[in-house]
């Protein structure tokens, strides 16, 4: 049964501090690099420095010998440990890109670690390499992999709905291209993996990780165990933005370490090595076409994007997502998608914040302000015009439960002042207006499950295990709010068992912004049963029928008679201690009935106004205005610091976020040179929240963990473009490509217009 | 990654820092530590001695001299010179003091260490992994230049922000050494190479900075990526002597602060006007040199030259 | 390569320790002396995560900073803000203002925070923008740990909850 917005409900939608705010300020939060075992060992592992070259030699004597050197691997330890489908953990004969990992030590210290390194030798012999997807397109271009002489890797084209049909009815067919260079997630946490393998009937991996069941079964494989012989540990993450989904070679390496030496060894990247470690996003060519009738009905959407894989296919898994996002904002009668992966002598890449769909709405959205451009029509009004509402079924069979996308647009329209400054401000200030969807808890396989459990203990305290991470969003805090809600009592009497995948119970994790929704499900159907249970108990005990009882302020009362009534601590040792020797814990689960795609999705709508500097052509974004539908608002403290997050990382992509890369290498890789904004450069946010009540959901709350990034993203483009007078083809906006856009347009007359001879980039 | 295998030698004294100095070999002076200790964990610095003048009396503070001349020691934190109260009459330091990097930085960094930053380059400020990879340069003593191709020296950039504004206001800096103690304009101070980039010899020691008195019309003015964070993309320090621009001088567009004394040539002492300060924004490329598209595109240099020259003239019309 | 003695107080406990000319500040907090609350980032001075207060309560990186520069001196972490079991009011205001997500640059950033409030009770927009600007928190987006230093007042003299 579906909550209705007038319910009656105690905690869901309070401003609900974190409940392990304490530990967190307090320094007391462990995160896994503060670990240390017994007899733990620290590992370095050793990477090519060549873009292409095929392995001669490697001779590890000299680091063995060196005192305090416990073990040094190399292929020929693992000739068959693959990391992907293609790939070995460690390189055998060819190296693929600068910072493939080759070899590895694991040392008493890492100071003598380090040392090793540099005494293992290796002989290349150079292999020509292509380092850009031009380079590796080109005839003739050298070739990474034997089975994809093209370069070419993995592919998807799909047709949804009929785009031909859509594209005919159109009076006109807009097309615009796109590009995004790499980009990398800067996690706060740097990667890390304390592996002790040191029995090898048990692999104990402590690391931070966006769900255990993915590193348990990918390393279960790896070393030909079972999964339930592999233990992951995590306690606090330092972030994961998409970015610890599964595990990276790191992991296999210092299991393998941990093997060799019968001891534990923990693997952690230095700042710069966390740029080839964490598998960034690649550079990435869309090109986009829509086709729309002349009264601004939005017929069929087309997108061909090429990505950057780099050397391998690592994370080839993530070609489909844009093909069902672009079905899920507009109300096309079809939506083409073609996508392609390209290998370059490059590090392999994966996903940034937002994934693929924020960067690619920085063009897209860009990309349909133009069609209304062309249309002589408001962004706004072709926007609204075109909005899918509830009810909706999508090309890609996605159908909107509940959908508050046009009033999410109307808001900002609204709160902005939109009507009175779209095309009316000065030179050189912008507005710009952005849509998104998201999924929640989007299935793509059948093991997309959240399992919950709950225990009353004898002295009424309630202890909820869960196998959910927490890496910054507040899951936990989240999901005490729901069990309080259900069980009536207080999100921080509340005790939070996680981060260990042999007592929590099974839970795909924090993916596909599933948390809320999915595990959501899971912890309050979990609750009910251990309410029902603590109900059975109390109706036997007072004497009532159960269905008279009600729960509040962590006690059982009959309704209307507050005198009647039992704590849960006594009703927990009714229970426990009675011969019968049960004892209250509550099992949820939750897996969503449909097989593929997402019960539940959110909407937004963004405005964001922007100042460009006409002489150093740097942009400050001044305000945005942000509307989103998310469902039921669980904690409105959390869902704002999302929101800010999110609008803080989206003008980071837009603006400021780009590895330099040449010949390979990379020229940034430093939190100094790699720029995120920070203090100063932040904008004032304006939040709106348009409840609607999802019936899916626990308590009707869909997703607020990656939707809003994809609206930022698309509303401080937006406004660059509107600034500048034509959409910007390359991320990030820095201040020589937003200059040279205001040259290309400009009438002459800028400020810097002379000035420009040479080229810009 | 740990600090290269060294010595840490801290003495109390000035003149037992000068023995270290002149009797050890290959020795590093540190003193906040911020540019120095990030270079060492990237081997760009492997010294056998590390000598610490942190905190050392005779270098540090703030004051006014007998001849009316500031006077800062060079180990003095630049959170300790804004914070004094003797700025008040050289304002553009001030301002020039507080542009650097973040409140972090400057609660650690001195005067001293900001004047004689390592030049900085994207194919050198790396690991030594990643050098390797993309092969030696002249830093490292191999007759090679990834910025440049074809150049003969080294066109690191000079990164600091302080020294344009000092070089405009014609500081001078005490350089000691054992046996020596020398005075320097500081503008006679950097070189035109980027491995090199300072005159100081390896016996001596920067002891401190002195800037004459004034009343002058100042400006200064930093671009960068991020406010309270990065280095500049580019500065400008200005000055106006007697209603006549004295000084514009641009800094971190390449291996030195660069004076354009053509600039001020093409200002004469005429009024100025709207085409006055074009015409001398335009002028400036010529003085520019070489540019590198070292973190930022040359051209963007050349054009951030020009807008800056622009604005600082602007300002100075205005006071 | 040699290791020396050397004294350092930190949150009021003088340690005698044994450390490499190789290690920094940091290094010696985390690893001889166990005080994990402090954390490794970026390694170049931009990331501010490990920030720790110097003698004088400024906010000081020490991962750029040798550890032998230290000898003798004092310093406080993020283990040393508590008084007498209770959480000191810039920890509190940033637990009810929502300034911590994931918690890793979150001791960095309070101790950043802290450096700002010795300097001035009650900072400025300017001031706060000055005193945060070195710190990178990659979850908030700095809006509720701007929040939450502006109401630190609120918490000066209210009873830890």
């Amino acid at each position: 049964m579906a909550a209705r917005p007038d319910d009656k409900l105690n905690v869901i939608g309070r401003r609900q501090r974190r409940i392990d705010g304490f530990d967190r300020v307090s320094g007391r939060s462990e995160f896994t690099d503060d670990i240390r075992l017994p007899g733990m060992l620290h590992g370095k592992i050793l990477r090519s420095t060549q873009t292409h070259a095929r392995i001669v030699r490697i001779d590890t004597s000299k680091a063995e010998e060196l005192p305090g050197v416990k073990a040094v691997v190399t292929h020929k330890d693992a000739p068959d440990l693959m990391f992907s489908e293609h790939q070995p953990v460690l390189a055998g004969d060819v190296v693929r890109y600068v910072g493939e990992e080759i070899a590895a030590v694991a040392a008493l210290d890492l100071l003598t670690a380090e040392e090793a390194l540099e005494l293992i030798e290796i002989e290349y012999e150079p292999l020509p390499s292509a380092t850009t997807l031009r380079q590796a397109l080109r005839e003739g271009a050298p070739v990474l992999h034997v089975r994809s002489p093209d370069n070419v890797g993995p592919t998807m084209e799909k047709d949804w709905g009929d785009p031909d049909r859509g594209f005919a009815e159109s009076d006109c067919v807009i097309e615009d291209e796109f590009r995004t260079p790499m980009q990398h997630n800067t996690l706060a946490e740097l990667h890390v993996a304390l592996a002790d393998f040191s029995n090898p009937d048990k692999l104990h991996m402590y690391t931070p990780t966006q769900g255990a069941p993915m590193y348990q079964m990918e390393l279960a494989k790896g070393f030909g165990l079972e999964t339930s012989q592999v233990r992951v540990v995590y306690r606090n993450i330092g972030g994961a933005f998409t970015g610890r989904g599964r595990p990276k070679p790191h992991h296999f390496v210092a299991a393998l370490l941990s093997r060799k030496a019968g001891k534990p060894v923990k693997i952690k990247a230095t700042a710069d090595e966390e740029f080839i470690m964490f598998r960034a996003s690649g550079e990435t060519v869309y090109k986009f076409r829509t086709g729309v009738t002349s009264d601004g009905v939005i017929k069929a959407l087309e997108a061909d994007i090429t990505f950057d894989a780099g050397g391998h296919d690592e994370w080839a898994m993530i070609l489909w997502l844009p093909s069902v996002y672009l079905n899920w904002v507009y109300q096309a009668v079809g939506v083409r998608y073609r996508g392609r992966f390209v290998f370059t002598n490059t590090v392999p890449k994966g996903s940034h914040h937002g994934g693929i769909m924020g960067r690619m709405s920085a063009g897209w959205q860009q990309h349909i302000a133009h069609v209304a451009q062309e249309l002589g029509m408001d962004p706004a009004d072709l926007h609204l015009k075109n909005a899918v509402m509830p009810g909706h079924e999508s090309p890609d069979g996605s159908v909107f439960a509940s959908c508050g996308l046009r009033d999410c647009i109307k808001a900002v329209v609204d709160r902005s002042g939109w009507k009175h400054k779209y095309g009316k401000l000065p030179k050189y200030r912008g507005i710009g207006i952005g849509l998104g969807a998201q999924a929640s808890g989007s299935k793509a396989a059948d093991n997309d499950t959240s399992a919950a459990m709950v225990k009353i203990a004898a002295d009424g305290v309630v202890t909820l295990y869960t196998g959910i991470p927490d890496m910054g969003q507040g899951s936990h805090t989240v999901m005490c709010m729901i069990a309080a809600e259900v069980l009536g009592t207080e999100p921080e009497s509340i005790r939070v068992v996680q981060g260990d995948s042999d007592i929590t119970p099974f839970d795909w994790g924090a993916f596909s912004q599933r948390g809320t929704f999915t595990t959501g499900n899971a912890v309050k159907a979990a609750c009910e049963d251990a309410r029902q249970q603590l109900a059975e108990i109390a109706s036997r005990e007072l004497d009532v029928a159960a269905d008279r009882l009600e729960f509040g302020a962590g006690r059982v009362a009959v309704r209307g008679n507050a005198e009647q009534s039992m704590s849960f601590s006594e009703v927990a040792n009714k229970s426990l201690h009675s011969t019968e020797g049960r004892f209250v814990m509550g099992r949820g689960f939750f897996n969503s009935p449909k097989p593929f795609g997402a019960l539940a999705f959110s909407f937004g709508a963004q405005v964001a106004e922007v100042e460009v500097d006409p002489v150093t052509g740097a942009v400050t974004v001044d305000k945005v205005w942000a509307a989103h539908d998310i469902g039921r608002v669980i904690n409105r403290l959390a869902v704002e610091g999302q929101l800010d997050g999110q609008v803080f990382s989206g003008m980071s992509q837009v603006l400021y976020e780009e590895c330099k890369v040449e010949d390979g290498l990379i020229l940034n890789p430093s939190r100094l040179e790699y720029k995120l904004p920070r203090a100063y450069e932040l904008p004032e946010v304006d939040y709106t929240l348009v409840e609607t009540i999802d019936p899916y959901g626990p308590f009707g709350a869909k997703e607020v963990g990656e939707g809003p990034i994809v609206v930022s993203m698309s509303a401080v483009a937006a406004a660059v473009q509107n600034a500048v007078g034509a959409m910007v083809p390359e991320m990030p906006m820095t201040p020589w490509r937003v200059l040279r856009m205001l040259r290309a347009t400009a009438d002459g007359s800028t400020d810097v217009g002379k000035a420009w001879s040479e080229g810009l980039d | 990654m740990h600090l290269p295998a060294h010595e840490f030698v801290k003495p109390r004294t000035l003149a037992e820092s000068l023995d270290v100095l002149r009797q050890a070999g290959n020795v590093k002076l540190i003193a906040g530590g911020t540019d120095v200790t990030f270079n060492m964990r990237g081997r760009l610095f492997q010294p056998d001695v590390l000598l610490s003048v942190r905190g050392l009396d005779e270098l540090s503070g703030v004051g006014v001299d007998g001849d009316g001349w500031l006077r800062v020691g060079a180990a003095t934190r630049l959170t300790d010179i804004e914070n004094a109260p003797a700025l008040g009459d050289w304002p553009m330091l001030r301002k020039a003091c507080r542009s650097v990097a973040s409140r972090h930085v400057r609660n650690m960094a001195t005067l001293g260490g900001n004047l004689c930053l390592d030049t900085r380059c994207w194919y050198t400020n790396q690991t030594a992994e990643w050098r390797q990879a993309r092969g030696p340069c002249l830093k490292n003593g191999v007759e090679a230049c990834h910025a440049i191709k074809t150049s003969p020296v080294c066109v690191a950039l000079n990164a600091s922000d302080i020294a344009p504004a000092l070089i405009a206001l014609d500081a001078e800096i005490l350089l000691a050494s054992a046996d020596n103690e020398r005075r320097l304009p500081l503008a006679d101070f950097y070189t035109a190479d980027g491995v090199h980039h300072t005159v100081r010899k390896s016996d001596e020691l920067l002891v401190a900075v002195r800037v004459p008195p004034t009343a002058d019309a100042t400006v200064y003015i930093k671009e960068t990526a991020r406010k309270g964070n990065d280095f500049s993309y580019a500065v400008i320090a200005g000055r106006k002597t007697d209603e006549r621009v004295s000084k514009l001088v641009l800094g971190c567009l390449s291996m030195r602060p660069i004076q354009l004394t053509g600039v001020l040539d093409v200002l004469g002492s005429g009024e100025l006007t709207e085409a006055l300060i074009d015409q001398a924004a335009d002028a400036c490329r010529a003085e520019l040199g070489v540019l590198t598209n070292l973190y930022t595109p040359a051209a963007y240099k050349a054009g951030l030259a020009r807008a800056l020259v622009r604005r600082a003239l602007q300002t100075l019309k205005e006071t | 390569m040699q290791r020396q003695v050397m004294t350092l107080t930190v949150n009021g406990d003088r340690h005698e320790v044994l450390v490499s000319p190789r290690q920094t500040l940091l290094d010696v907090l985390r690893g001889q002396l166990g005080l994990t609350g402090t954390k490794e980032g970026c390694a170049t001075g931009t990331c501010g995560v490990c920030t720790v207060n110097n003698a004088e309560g400024e906010a000081l990186l020490s991962c750029l900073t040798p550890a032998l520069e230290w000898d003798g001196e004092a310093v406080t972490t993020i283990e040393g803000l508590e008084r007498d079991g209770r959480l000191a009011p810039i920890q509190q205001a940033f637990v009810e203002y929502g300034a911590v997500q994931c918690g890793f640059c979150t001791p960095g950033v309070i101790m950043s925070a802290q450096g700002l409030l010795n300097a001035s009770e009650q900072p400025g927009e300017e001031q706060i923008n000055d005193g945060m600007a070195g710190v990178l928190c990659r979850c908030t987006g700095h809006i509720k740990v701007k929040e939450a230093i502006r109401n630190v007042g609120r918490f000066r003299d209210a009873p830890a909850k």
